[in-house]
């Protein structure tokens, strides 16, 4: 368990979350002119490293918005948080 | 068949503690970013709906309360069949945002007495310490596991949405949970 700071709502409980996978995959611009492994690529492989992962979420309990988290997977402290559309933070 | 009987809930009383059922009580979602949407709500409600996350305002009977940066809920016992109509046609048919009647989603349920938040506690991530001193607050959390809306509407007074599906279950819960307090 651990607290995520909402860019929306503020601190709250991870329970009120949901995560949704890797963040910045970037789709595409002509998926017809792939290769079957490099469009499995794009859909089903996904970093799974320890340490520093750019994350979204999304406050499924609250206002429902999703946003970016760069989080430790390792001892799950969160770095920054951001909001869809933003660059992530440099440092 | 839809089932559009209220649950079975009974004004209940509890030490520092009253539990009432505050139906039947319209309620509207509205939806938009615009500023002619701000606007139009405005002049028809004649309430500003709140920016700042997590806060309501409250004007006469009605209540605006802030669900995300642009949703809201609106609800109160001057909200009539007239004001519905006027927020449909100003605001949905002129494509501004959308307003949703959510009367028969969510069921309004009044906590009132000191012992509120000892109950809340109870089943709730949320860490009411300040929550429970400030006014208007408004607060999206899980009760129980059960979504909810709280309303702080005033001292020790609480307005609490839940989806009408889950109203009779988290009504038992907060029954079972208040004879301990």
């Amino acid at each position: 368990m651990f607290i995520i700071t909402c860019p929306f709502c503020g601190e709250r409980d991870q329970s009120e979350f949901s995560a949704g996978g890797e963040a910045h995959i970037v789709r595409p611009k002509q998926p017809t002119e792939l290769s079957d492994d490099e469009w499995a690529d794009f859909l089903f492989m996904r970093k799974n490293i320890k340490g520093v992962q750019f994350e979204r979420w999304n406050h499924a309990h609250g206002c429902r918005k999703w946003f970016n988290v760069i989080r430790d997977t390792s001892n799950d402290k969160i770095h920054a948080v951001y909001k869809m559309g933003e660059k992530p933070p440099q440092k | 068949m839809l089932n559009i009987n209220y649950p079975k809930i009974e004004k209940k009383e509890f030490p520092n503690l009253q539990l009432n059922l505050v139906e039947p009580i319209n309620k509207l979602n509205l939806r938009g970013k615009s500023r002619d949407f701000f606007t139009k709500v405005g002049k028809i409600l004649s309430i500003m709906l709140p920016t700042e996350s997590n806060t309501s305002t409250t004007i006469k009977n009605i209540s605006a309360l802030w669900l995300s940066p642009d949703e809201w809920m609106i609800y109160g016992k001057d909200i009539d069949n007239n004001l519905k109509l006027s927020l449909e046609t100003e605001i949905s048919k002129l494509n501004i945002g959308s307003v949703t009647d959510v009367s028969d989603q969510w069921v309004l349920i009044n906590l009132d007495g000191k012992n509120v938040f000892e109950v809340l506690s109870k089943g709730s991530p949320f860490d009411f310490n300040k929550f429970k001193n400030t006014k208007n607050i408004i607060i999206q959390t899980l009760l129980n596991h059960i979504d909810v809306i709280l309303h702080h509407n005033d001292t020790n007074n609480i307005d609490l949405f839940v989806r009408k599906s889950f109203s009779e279950h988290l009504w038992l819960w907060i029954n079972d949970s208040s004879r301990f307090l």
